[in-house]
């Protein structure tokens, strides 16, 4: 292998690994916080971008690409927020929770792609690109679309984490997914945090969904592959921290990027199952994890 | 004696299916103290955990300051037993509105927020204080040294002494009206147990009503002003500070002479 391809596939690893950082980071949020598993993620990814195109494309509203990304985080936060309200607060008092949700969230996700589908219909549609042309480092160079994307992936990772950490509305949700018990008994304001969490979560979603339409033809269905990689992200690393899912997205987007070129496309998915279940063999709760589930 | 500041009338409670306490009558005045004890496993605690509204109640009546803090209903009283009530109607009872208007409940054995740190966990304490003037930090930090020194410190690294500390800080700053405190003092070494025991003293003394569920008779009189006994879910007696026997009295008041 020489230095540019090694370059061009480390790239490819990065660019995946940040985007399977963002939608893992989503699942592990509402995972952590409510303790059930959102398989809505997946159409959550769909709809951030089919909105972002509405916002941005010259063939709908033509809104210049970044105000269309603050719009499109905007109303993903909100659709999050309303579909905790509508898929799991009414069924939070059962036992059988997590059984529930499973299925109201397959059923949402149904319902969105399908929405998506009768909405913009089937033809592909592709967002405009987030930059053009390329920077040259040494013998490497390296395309703009693809800076801006890490840049913009790692300062959503970070705020959020410092929101986690230092703001208050952060901290009070990370209690909350601690010891709901502890947190009603202090006054707090539990169903509106698990909302927040459920909206912070469909906003990562679909900012992955527009950075993939950004590269990708879209249609309704593009969701669901990537569910399934940030699965295997948030399995592969545990949830123990909130940084967790993040090393294990860049070794996983490593992984996927070095097994297409070595194996070939068809073989990556097995590869990283089978890595999943050798860690799983191996570490149980996770490379990263431990066995407390929390933020 | 002034208006009450909780009025329990007529409380029955469980974990559906099992009924665990019933028709209990307690009245707290404002400025009081209330013990209750009894044995281990007889629904101190869920009789708490109901007052809190962690439960829902599942009849009878609970006002704090006049107000009724749970919506009245028989259980059972639903029609249609397959239909999935919870989506449509509230709670009987909330535990955030409970908190909220100032009756704050520390649980027994308080495991709080293990993964934040205590300082954290302090600062997201005065949630339902909404406006009620209560402690500041300061004097929280000034009654539980410990607690000012630890701040950094995750909560699960902390003694169980230290995190029954911060329990009661984060109840003081949540501004309570009453403070319920559920065995305080289980499983504490002598020299932290008197440690505790002295803070909540001082905060007896600040006029703050309590009601103290322990083990230990001589803490329980230094605190309330009436006990009640508590046993096999029912109230079996009351009984004011003067009429209080010491230890063996209560166990042979509970259990008969040759407990």
């Amino acid at each position: 292998m020489d230095a540019a391809t090694l370059s061009s596939v480390l790239q490819g690893g990065i660019v995946l690994g940040a985007l399977y950082a963002l939608m893992a980071t989503g699942l592990s949020l509402v995972w952590t916080t409510l303790g059930i598993f959102n398989f809505a993620h997946g159409a959550f990814i769909a709809l951030g971008a089919y909105i972002a195109w509405q916002f941005s494309s010259v063939d709908a509203w033509g809104l210049p690409l970044f105000p269309a990304i603050l719009l499109t985080l905007a109303v993903m936060f909100a659709v999050g927020a309303l579909m905790y309200f509508l898929l799991v607060k009414p069924f939070e008092r059962r036992a059988d929770v997590v059984l529930i949700s499973v299925i109201t969230t397959l059923a949402a996700s149904a319902i969105l792609e399908n929405g998506l589908l009768l909405i913009w219909g089937p033809r592909s549609k592709q967002i405009p690109s987030l930059g053009s042309g390329e920077v040259a480092l040494g013998q490497i160079s390296l395309a703009t679309s693809e800076i801006i994307l890490l840049a913009l992936v790692l300062a959503i990772l970070l705020g959020l984490g410092l929101f986690l950490r230092y703001a208050r509305p952060g901290r009070i949700m990370r209690a909350v997914s601690q010891n709901r018990e502890a947190a009603e008994l202090l006054g707090l304001n539990v169903p509106l945090y698990f909302a927040i969490a459920f909206g912070l979560s469909a906003a990562t979603a679909g900012l992955a969904g527009v950075f993939v339409g950004t590269i990708r033809f879209m249609n309704p269905e593009m969701g669901t592959e990537p569910l399934m990689k940030a699965l295997i992200v948030v399995i592969f690393g545990g949830v123990a921290r909130f940084s967790s899912p993040l090393y294990a997205a860049f070794i996983i987007g490593m992984l996927e990027a070095f097994s297409i070129y070595v194996l070939g496309l068809y073989w990556a998915p097995a590869v990283l199952f089978i890595t999943m279940i050798v860690v799983l063999l191996l570490k149980p709760e996770g490379l990263f994890g431990n066995h407390q589930r929390t933020l | 004696m002034s208006d009450p500041a909780l009025q329990v009338e007529n409380l029955s409670g469980g974990y559906d299916p099992v009924q665990i306490f019933q028709d209990i009558d307690l009245v707290l005045h404002k400025g009081e103290s209330i013990g209750i004890f009894g044995p281990n496993g007889h629904g101190k605690t869920t009789f708490l955990k109901t007052l809190s509204g962690l439960i829902d109640p599942w009849s009878g009546s609970i006002r704090f300051h006049g107000e009724l803090m749970n919506r009245v209903g028989e259980r059972g009283s639903r029609k249609w037993r397959n239909f999935n009530y919870d989506a449509v109607t509230r709670r009987r009872m909330d535990p955030k509105t409970v908190a909220r208007a100032g009756l704050i409940h520390v649980q027994q054995g308080n495991l709080l927020f293990p993964e934040l740190t205590v300082g954290e966990t302090l600062s997201i304490s005065s949630g339902a204080a909404k406006g009620r003037e209560g402690w500041s930090l300061e004097q929280v930090r000034g009654l539980f040294p410990c607690v000012a020194e630890r701040g950094d410190h995750k909560i699960r690294f902390l003694s169980g002494g230290e995190r029954q500390m911060v329990s009661v800080a984060a109840g003081l700053l949540s501004a309570p009206r009453l403070l319920i405190l559920d065995e305080p003092t289980l499983g504490l070494s002598p020299k932290i147990r008197q440690e505790l025991c002295d803070a909540i003293l001082t905060v007896r003394k600040t006029g703050m009503p309590i009601i103290l569920i322990d083990q230990d008779v001589g803490f329980l009189e230094q605190i309330i002003d009436t006990l009640y006994l508590f046993d096999h879910g029912r109230i079996s007696g009351r009984m004011t500070h003067a009429e209080m026997p010491d230890h063996d009295g209560l166990m042979a008041l509970l259990f008969g002479e040759y407990h």
